[in-house]
């Protein structure tokens, strides 16, 4: 359904001022005069230009519906395809911002592509103690058949999908690492080339770094690691929930779109089989289908949408598979709690951007304090994602505390909790006015012959005024997120 | 030369018949639902309609023909079923055809949607028929490789071929879009039936007579992949 509103009367964007203010909290360089001449900007120039871009809002979704930005969802077995609410008033970073969240997310994946490849190798970290090997070995995302790979370049983490939070205090939390398939970065790409259209003045107006560079990236990382031969985007078909971001990318990067059935594996090496019968050698695929279904050979055996034999392909060096196979053991929301730990070990620096405060209930101690404190936290089952497996203690009744206390007692290892970051609200147009509601960052860090940090990201919204979960699965929407070049 | 899959391959032969097929049945309907205004010769209109595309007359009037044939998703035979399978091969070919030209696949199926409660059936249903024109057009201009453009091409013209033979098109329109599929055949890399191509060569060069070997001649297009 197209929105059909048009915004009247606008309250200003308070998300944005503080985006801007915070600009003084991490960079010393950055004067108070100048963040005060940035707002004053913004109020002068962006406000206007937001405005303009409500005022388009119809004409933008209308052209979100013809250029198909969807998502897929799956409801009582049932597929289902919808358009992934857009809301044009845009998070605003201003470029000190965005310097201190590079420099921290830069540090955040070295540090994993560290771990990655000693998990896989050496396993320093476990022998000396700074993770317990329970982490690792009991976690979904570790994958024994992985041992001893070593993917073209050590690189584990080719696209990583970093969660953020900002809080009230204008100081940025890590929430979650995302590195086995995040997805998301189709819906910011294609929202600015058509926000561009529809009120070019915003964008002559305003210094905001183009973010439609995200292919151009994707494709260099692509490159970087290529073992020889064409790149594909490797789908598991239509019906996949991403399906649109998938086809997107291979457009603007280039790539090949590829289904299962169209990759083959022949003296070790990947083919993709064209109609009339020749055959070409895969240097890289940007899979986009899990770990367990991708080789029926290896994981899953009844996996359908996987490529028979592509895991002895890569693990010869054939092939690079963008991400590796296995990087789940880094994302797993227990290992999540000694990523800073992981910094400090392999880089020997302090994390620069902070976890959010987190307990394991895997240790007596901090099992304790999450069953005394329970109400007011939120707790998180490790083998969930895409917003499921999420629990605020407040919102339980007093039976059904105590029924998730046992649970936790009885399987530990399974959850952790973490304090409720009172984050800050984005404000969103509903109907004639504009609304609070809470948002996250998703931002994107590639690795392939550097780590770089896209000048951009997903920002997510709950369309709900009492929720926290911004997930497209569990209803929310979408902004566009810019990046200011001065 | 492309990159194309024979799934690939067999979306844009596919998609190519079947928005032709959406195409060239609208543009005859228009003309059917005309003679349909005049109520005498409604039935007959309708009835001689499903006869030519071999429909079967499942419908109770022309009123239920007219919503069902144009907007049911569970008529197969339906311009909206049609315009759905178009979409459905178009979907997963957005790197070949690129987001611009599948637009306008999209385009044409919300105009169908919009039109279901319309009063005015031509005229809001015209927008089809503007967007697949304009998807046409953007497949010339946008897409690059030839081999995708002559895949999609040999469906259109071998699903033009055959409605204009069904639709009792004059004989030089027949012989016209029978040379612009032979000209797509013979560029693409897909096997397909050479004596079937000769048997339908030599009735159309029957010229006007063609029409005595009609069955045959569908048969034989039907038999070329």
């Amino acid at each position: 359904m197209y929105i059909t509103n048009k915004v009247k009367a606008l309250r200003f964007i308070p998300g944005v001022f503080f985006c801007i203010a915070n600009a003084s909290l991490h960079d010393a360089e950055s004067s108070r005069e100048e963040v005060y001449s940035m707002l004053s900007i913004y109020k002068r120039g962006c406000g206007r230009s937001m405005r303009e871009l409500v005022e388009h809002m119809e004409g933008i979704n209308r052209l979100m519906a013809r250029y198909g930005v969807k998502f897929g969802i799956y409801k009582h077995n049932e597929f289902h395809e919808q358009l992934f609410p857009f809301d044009p008033l845009a998070r605003v970073i201003t470029a000190a911002e965005f310097a201190f969240l590079e420099r921290g997310l830069t540090q955040r994946v070295k540090a994993l592509n560290c771990f990655l490849a000693d998990i896989y190798g050496e396993k320093k970290i476990v022998k000396d103690g700074v993770i317990p090997e329970d982490f690792i070995f009991s976690s979904k995302g570790y994958l024994p058949q992985c041992e001893g790979i070593k993917p073209p370049k050590n690189i584990f983490s080719h696209i990583a999908g970093i969660d953020l939070v900002q809080a009230k205090d204008r100081e940025w939390y890590i929430l979650e690492d995302n590195l086995r398939i995040p997805s998301g970065a189709s819906y910011p790409m294609i929202a600015r080339e058509l926000t561009r259209q529809a009120s070019p003045r915003t964008f002559t107006a305003n210094h905001i770094v183009d973010n439609r560079n995200y292919a151009a990236m994707l494709k260099e990382v692509m490159d970087a690691v290529n073992t020889g031969g064409i790149n594909v985007v490797l789908t598991p078909g239509r019906y996949n929930a991403a399906f649109f971001e998938h086809s997107y990318l291979a457009e603007r990067s280039g790539a090949i779109l590829a289904m299962p059935q169209d990759l083959f594996v022949e003296d070790n090496r990947l083919y993709y089989r064209q109609y009339h019968g020749r055959q070409l050698q895969v240097g890289t695929v940007y899979r986009r289908i899990s770990d367990e279904y991708l080789d029926p050979l290896c994981f899953e055996p009844d996996s359908l949408i996987g490529v028979p034999g592509i895991m002895d392909v890569y693990r010869s060096g054939n092939v690079a598979l963008v991400n590796a196979p296995g990087n789940g053991v880094a994302d797993d929301k227990g290992v999540y709690y000694f990523v800073p730990h992981m910094v400090k070990y392999y880089l020997g620096e302090e994390a620069i951007l902070k976890n959010a405060p987190t307990y394991l209930a895997f240790y007596e101690k901090d099992r304790n304090f999450i069953l005394e404190h329970l109400e007011r936290l939120v707790v998180k089952d490790v083998s969930e994602a895409g917003g499921y497996g999420v629990v605020f203690g407040s919102e339980l009744t007093k039976e059904k505390l105590e029924d998730l206390k046992k649970v936790i007692c009885r399987e530990p290892r399974r959850f952790i909790a973490q304090e409720v970051i009172d984050f800050i609200d984005l404000d969103i147009v509903e109907g004639d006015t504009a609304v609070p509601r809470k948002a996250d960052l998703r931002a994107f860090v590639l690795t392939g012959d550097t780590t770089r940090v896209w000048a951009s990201g997903l920002t997510r919204f709950s369309r709900n005024p009492d929720s926290f979960v911004v997930n497209s699965s569990q209803g929310g929407g979408f902004k566009d997120t810019w990046v200011l070049s001065r | 030369m492309g990159i194309i899959s024979l799934e690939k391959s067999d979306h844009l032969f596919w998609l190519g018949r079947y928005a032709e097929r959406v195409f060239t049945t609208l543009d005859s309907f228009f003309r059917y639902f005309d003679r349909m205004l005049d109520m005498d010769d409604a039935e007959v209109a309708y009835q001689s309609f499903c006869k030519e595309l071999s429909i079967p007359n499942s419908y109770k009037d022309q009123e239920d023909f007219i919503h069902k044939y144009l907007f049911s998703q569970n008529d197969p035979n339906s311009v909206y079923s049609n315009m759905l399978r178009a979409f459905d091969n178009a979907v997963v070919l957005r790197d070949e055809l690129s987001s611009k030209t599948l637009s306008y696949i999209q385009l044409a199926l919300d105009s169908i949607e919009r039109a279901e409660d319309s009063q005015a059936l031509v005229y809001d249903l015209q927008p089809v028929l503007d967007d697949l024109f304009a998807f046409w057009g953007c497949l010339d201009d946008n897409v690059e490789d030839e081999e995708c453009r002559n895949i999609i091409k040999c469906g259109k013209y071998l699903e033009r071929l055959d409605l204009y033979m069904r639709l009792g098109y004059p004989y030089r329109s027949i012989e016209k879009e029978y040379n612009k599929f032979l000209n797509r055949l013979h560029k693409i890399r897909i096997g397909y039936n050479l004596s079937e191509v000769d048997k339908l060569s030599e009735i159309i060069n029957l010229g006007d007579d063609w029409r005595s070997r009609y069955q045959e001649a569908l048969l034989a297009l039907c038999n070329i992949f």
